[in-house]
């Protein structure tokens, strides 16, 4: 399954775990989901914009790519071991992590946050 | 008013170490056999409540928790403001010794998890005569760096925080919320550039034993290694690695359970070892 990025704004909206790690937070997040491009730009720790490639030049900050599988598993109820977090798919080599590493050290948990957010509502 | 006093004690000790003085902070609980526990990198010995408060743990066993110098209630040594911490093998395994000595524990049973999981190898290896069990939690010979390490201890990063939202993926998605942000808590109130301090031991050379593991002879000392499955610093295949250069070592994965196995879910973590800490008690 796809990331269901378009419903990102939705979903994030009112998080609390994302108003409580994301004071400040400004950034633009190129996820690459197999072959689809999206750009999450976030603003004042709100997601402000979710765009669904292809993307001209996109200006990003941090680039995330992995597999359509990889992601799908990462976002299942209760995903298996090595896919269930953003660095236990990096160890795996699952996904690749590209750009600004300080702000994603800074504002680390808001992002494992975001994709987490994509899992069904429960698994929250 | 509905108060719970726990049964744990918390203690200092002041000794020199490395011939500088320091004060060191110890919690136990229960009597019988001593178990010395070792809590993971960058954290500190409140990694082990749910054993402390465990009545049928503590029936038997003395459990012994210390927080390592520059860790949780231990200070650092005086000096400490103009030096970068870096842990090293050499320094680690002689702190254990030594606070076994200080407490005059007999032939304790030693517990450790993550570099402690680690250490407790390098105590089996070494030292296999002053314990009376080993067991290692998520122990591996040598570990994978996955992700750069340079954030985590930087004026412009709040490194504790950084810290904890690194290791917060290590835990099983499974485990109650209250006890992984507990675990997380700890990493949040590490001080500056001390678990960044401690994998300089964890992912260095230094500490690289996978050429040394067969020397470890289980005949003198029961080596015992528990590994959550969730964990993907030392995943269950790299204990498996470790485990098949060492006969006769015991080892297990702990499904559903990550890289703090005794914090993160003490229950579920309990319901392994507790055979475990029956074969010990057994044996002699």
């Amino acid at each position: 399954m796809a990331l269901p990025l378009d419903r990102l704004r939705q979903i994030s909206r009112g998080d609390k775990h994302l108003a409580r790690f994301g004071r400040d937070f400004a950034c633009a997040i190129l996820v690459g989901d197999g072959d689809d491009d999206w750009l999450i730009e976030i603003d004042k720790g709100e997601v402000a914009r979710v765009t669904k490639g292809p993307l001209i030049m996109p200006r990003t900050d941090i680039t995330l790519r992995a597999s359509t599988e990889a992601w799908s598993k990462h976002i299942e109820a209760v995903p298996p071991p090595g896919y269930h977090d953003l660095f236990a798919m990096r160890r795996f080599r699952h996904i690749r992590i590209e750009g600004d590493t300080k702000l994603l050290a800074s504002y680390l948990f808001y992002i494992k946050r975001l994709f987490a957010l994509l899992r069904p509502v429960e698994a929250r | 008013m509905n108060v719970e006093i726990e049964p744990v004690t918390g203690r200092y000790m002041r000794l020199d170490f490395e011939g500088r003085p320091h004060r060191i902070y110890w919690e136990e609980a229960g009597q019988g056999i001593p178990m010395l526990c070792l809590h993971t990198a960058g954290s500190d010995g409140r990694q082990y409540r749910g054993l402390l408060n465990d009545p049928e743990i503590t029936r038997d066993f003395r459990v012994i928790v210390f927080d390592m110098p520059w860790h949780g209630k231990s200070s650092p040594p005086p000096g400490f403001e103009t030096e970068e911490y870096k842990l090293t093998t050499k320094t680690y395994s002689d702190m254990v010794l030594t606070v076994s000595r200080a407490l005059q524990l007999e032939k304790p049973v030693v517990m450790g998890c993550s570099i402690g999981g680690r250490i407790a190898l390098v105590l089996a290896m070494e030292h296999p005569s002053e314990f009376r069990a080993i067991i290692g939690l998520q122990s591996g010979a040598a570990i994978e760096r996955y992700y750069e390490l340079d954030w985590l201890h930087h004026p412009e990063v709040h490194g504790a925080e950084a810290s904890a939202a690194v290791v917060s993926g290590l835990m099983a998605p499974t485990s109650p919320d209250a006890d992984r942000w507990e675990t997380l808590w700890h990493y949040m109130q590490g001080g500056p550039g001390i678990f960044k301090g401690d994998l300089y031991f964890y992912r260095g050379e230094d500490g690289d034993i996978r050429d040394r593991l067969g020397r470890i002879d289980v005949t003198k000392c029961p080596l015992y290694l528990l590994t959550g499955e969730y964990d993907y610093s030392v995943a269950p295949q790299d204990t498996q690695a470790a485990a098949d250069l060492i006969p006769g070592v015991k080892y297990q994965v702990m499904p559903k359970l990550g890289h703090f196995p005794m914090s993160e879910n003490p229950d579920l973590f309990l319901s392994y070892l507790k055979p475990v800490l029956a074969q010990i008690r057994g044996s002699r």
